[in-house]
């Protein structure tokens, strides 16, 4: 992630990472679901592929918004943000790297989605391995995590092909970028 | 005896600029001590783990001198520590309570330093630290969309004004529905998306304008300045 | 040799659309001053793009620079080029890129700063700067790294009176200095004998002129007549501002109000005062959306104002009104209020058939000039026919063809029974509003009320 982007397509992506984590800052009070991180996380991760169009820019957004969480002490703050937002980015940027092209866009972004939310709950199951929790519990809360999280990111991986497609009929997307259609 | 001013100022300088220097440097020791030891949560055998309970004990008093309010991560954990006793009653029975409790603590133990570097180090400060590592181009994408932040919040909440005022579904409790998140997103976060979009195009040009990308080596404000 | 020449440009945005530049000439020398004016929309700021050497498109034509060339440019609105927070990190921007070394900068900022006539702290956050500050900041930030031409767009539309005349002494000291300033600008006559050469854009060429669209001005209020009916007929009040102190929590008094002020039905009143004096957030009380303002004595169609309780009945238009469109289409875009206040949505239509916009009726509204988005903004707003309407400053930055349609828009709002109170940095005639409330040295007042009492008196 050196500096291969665009001035514009970097700042854009900061932006996205910043109403990422403003957006959880004010959420977080009003919802008392756990997962619906993942719909934020999703949307705006996906989103950043859509608009930027190029692999690497997920993982970008996942770094900032875990440096500028944590700057703003949102979430439980400290180091460990960093790999909650960027965990999933990485995983997804991964996928991408792997399936690009071969489904249409809506299930390309369905399973990138699935993969985002497994990788977020991997994380916390690992963590509850290393706090030495039994292994029939963290894989409980592995499951209970991954369902929760996952409705949430298919939710959000619906609706971003909407998105995007309305974004190109407006003429704000760059002409290198691929048709939503 | 006279004291040469200019001499005084010199010395003056240098005291600031050490000064300076061990905030940053205290800042970054303090990053460390928090990954530090929320790693250690993890890693450290359950009989050393009273070790970390008193580091970590002085930390949220050191917060709490500091007056940070410490409600929210107490209700995250209360919430682990339900769901987490409520699991372990159900697949293992009263015998294996007390493991339960163990692995709650040693969650919770990972969390406390975070809140703590969070609640006593200065965002800034600490944006200066991470940024240490960043290619210069992303450094200054994380400045600009920490600079754009009251603009944002506040673009969030006129939009979301207007289109109530509209007669969109968004209100708080139209949103309890579902069903009219979408609404939400089409009204309140696609115009702000376009918003955004165009920003960073003028943003860039802006900067560009100013010969951002062009010198080898950017020289830097003097920052030190604002800590006078 | 010139500064800068342009020869035979050719320049569009879609390659099956009209060319925006067509077959372009101009020079610049050192000390000119050229005003280029034109419709909005016809390409002026894509030529401010194209000298400046950061339009994102390739352009046909021949372009030569001096070598020394050293272009600054600001555009329109200063908020959207702020890059950092503090006024002296701002300005040294362009230090750091050019590689200044950081002892030097300084002297350079504070040399820049004072050249714009701001004396100002340079820790001074970018925040609290009024936006005819922000505007000569920006300008500091490009005069800092000593740029032979300089680039304006549309400097007029942004400042009040009073920044305008602090811009024009700036202007007059840099073009005595060997400056060359190209702006693009509706309204040269604000910057007088400053400019040496004044063009239009027309049909992508430079011709010698200024562009004056013949506009008829029938939007005149009959205003005795309409002072005398409503005398008659006492209409009745829908919007009732009693004395009070108009302060955020835990800040100054921004103005006081000694005397209750009204609005009735049928009328238009102009809230008039300079940038950052109040008038947006007054606004915004009256719509119950301002935050930290506390209780206020205001009372809107007989209730204390609150978010959501006045459905269609009251209707607000911010500034920038364009950031409120979503939909695909014009059409759904000024169908969506109808539909959610179940109102009949033809009237989405007959509005659009009213202005003679049907032919935008399938277009995006995202891809409308500025002009036509806030147009539309405020038809779909006026659509629901509102009881009250409250508009932020809907004149600015509009050209004349597109001040016409908002002044039809308001005065068949107004025979309607509709109540309008719009904001204005400009001072407002009489003979196009009924009555105009100021805020002046601290003080809302109802001015044109202490007026008729002098001409009686």
């Amino acid at each position: 992630m050196k500096s291969h982007f665009e001035l514009e397509d970097a700042l854009f992506i900061g932006f996205c990472a910043t109403l990422l984590v403003v957006l959880k800052s004010m959420l977080r009070l009003k919802l008392g679901l756990s997962g619906h991180s993942m719909f934020l996380m999703t949307f705006f991760y996906l989103l950043c592929y859509g608009a930027v169009g190029r692999v690497g820019c997920i993982t970008a957004c996942g770094l900032l918004a875990g440096i500028v969480a944590m700057m703003l002490s949102v979430g439980k703050g400290g180091p460990l943000i960093l790999l909650k937002f960027g965990l999933p980015a990485v995983a997804m940027d991964l996928t991408l790297l792997m399936i690009a092209g071969v489904f249409k866009l809506r299930w390309q972004c369905v399973i990138v989605a699935l993969i985002g939310c497994l990788a977020w709950a991997s994380k916390g199951w690992v963590e509850n391995m290393l706090a030495g929790m039994t292994h029939q519990i963290a894989l409980t809360k592995f499951a209970l995590n991954f369902l929760q999280g996952g409705v949430f990111a298919i939710g959000a991986a619906l609706i971003v092909p909407t998105v995007l497609r309305r974004l190109q009929s407006h003429d704000l997307l760059q002409d290198h970028h691929k048709q939503y259609k | 005896m006279r004291v040469n001013p200019l001499r005084r100022l010199a010395v003056g300088k240098r005291r600031r600029f050490l000064g300076r220097l061990n905030k940053t440097h205290y800042c970054a020791l303090a990053l460390l001590l928090s990954l530090l030891l929320s790693t250690s949560a993890f890693l450290l055998p359950s009989s050393a783990l009273w070790i970390l309970v008193a580091l970590n004990g002085g930390l949220v008093v050191h917060g709490l001198l500091l007056k940070k309010k410490i409600s929210a991560l107490l209700k995250i954990a209360t919430v682990q520590l339900v769901t987490t006793m409520g699991l372990y009653y159900l697949f293992h029975g009263e015998s294996q309570l007390l493991e339960g409790a163990v692995v709650v603590l040693r969650v919770l133990l990972a969390m406390l330093p975070g809140w703590w570097l969070s609640s006593t180090q200065p965002p800034e400060r600490l944006g200066e630290v991470l940024s240490w590592g960043l290619p210069h181009q992303w450094a200054f994408v994380v400045a600009a969309s920490l600079s754009l932040l009251p603009f944002m919040s506040r673009e969030l909440k006129e939009i979301y004004q207007i289109q109530c005022m509209r007669g969109a579904r968004i209100t708080p409790k139209a949103l309890r529905n579902p069903k009219n998140w979408p609404e939400f997103i089409y009204c309140v976060l696609l115009p702000l998306l376009i918003q955004l979009l165009k920003l960073s195009k003028q943003m860039a040009i802006s900067a560009k304008l100013r010969h951002f990308g062009n010198a080898a080596k950017a020289t830097h404000w003097p920052s030190t300045r604002d800590s006078e | 040799m010139n500064l800068i020449e342009l020869k035979g440009i050719h320049f569009g945005y879609d390659t099956h659309q009209v060319a925006i530049l067509d077959d372009l000439h101009l020079s610049v020398n050192h000390g000119e001053c050229h005003c280029i004016s034109g419709a909005t929309g016809c390409g002026k700021s894509s030529l401010l793009h194209l000298i400046a050497g950061e339009l994102s498109r390739p352009f046909e034509g021949e372009m030569i620079r001096h070598p020394a060339l050293m272009v600054g440019l600001v555009m329109q609105d200063p908020n959207v080029q702020v890059l950092r927070q503090s006024v002296g990190a701002e300005i040294a921007f362009a230090l750091e890129n050019l590689g200044t070394p950081s002892v030097k900068m300084l002297e350079k900022v504070q040399q820049a700063l004072r050249r714009v006539g701001l004396y100002i702290s340079i820790d001074t956050p970018v925040d609290v700067l009024s936006l005819g500050q922000k505007y000569r900041l920006m300008l500091a930030a490009q005069l800092v790294f000593e740029p032979n031409l300089l680039l304006l767009d549309e400097p007029w539309t942004q400042l009040d009176n009073h920044g305008v005349q602090e811009l024009y002494f700036v202007l007059k000291s840099l073009l005595s200095d060997g400056v060359a300033i190209v702006m693009v600008e509706h309204h040269p006559q604000a910057f007088g004998t400053l400019i040496s050469h004044l063009w239009q854009l027309e049909q992508g060429k430079l011709v010698a002129g200024l562009y004056l669209p013949s506009v008829p001005r029938e939007h005149k209020l009959n205003v005795t007549a309409a002072k005398a009916t409503t005398s008659e007929s006492c209409a009745e009040e829908r919007v009732r501002i009693s004395p009070h102190r108009f302060q955020f929590t835990g800040r100054e008094t921004l103005f006081r109000c000694a005397n209750t002020l009204s609005l009735a039905a049928g009328e238009i009143v102009a809230l008039v005062g300079d940038n950052g004096s109040g008038k947006s957030s007054l606004l915004k009380a009256l719509a119950g959306i301002q935050a930290d303002i506390g209780q206020l004595p205001f009372s809107v169609l007989g209730k204390r104002p609150k978010l959501g309780i006045y459905g269609p009945n009251l209707s607000l238009l911010l500034q920038r009104p364009n950031r409120q469109l979503f939909e695909q289409t014009v059409l759904t875009e000024m169908q969506f209020s109808l539909r959610r206040f179940k109102l009949p949505l033809t009237r989405a239509e007959q509005m659009l058939a009213q202005l003679s916009l049907m032919g935008l009726a399938a277009a995006s509204p995202h891809k409308l000039s500025y002009g036509q988005q806030h147009i539309i903004a405020l038809a779909s707003l006026a659509c629901l026919t509102p009881k009250v309407l409250l508009l932020d400053d809907p004149f600015a930055g509009l050209d004349s063809v597109h001040c016409e349609k908002v002044w039809q828009l308001l005065l068949q709002l107004r025979q309607q029974g509709c109540a309008i109170l719009l904001s204005s940095h400009r001072e407002m005639s009489l003979d196009d509003v009924d009555r105009v409330w100021h805020i002046e040295s601290g003080f809302l007042l109802d001015r044109s009320e202490s007026m008729e009492q002098s001409y009686a008196g």
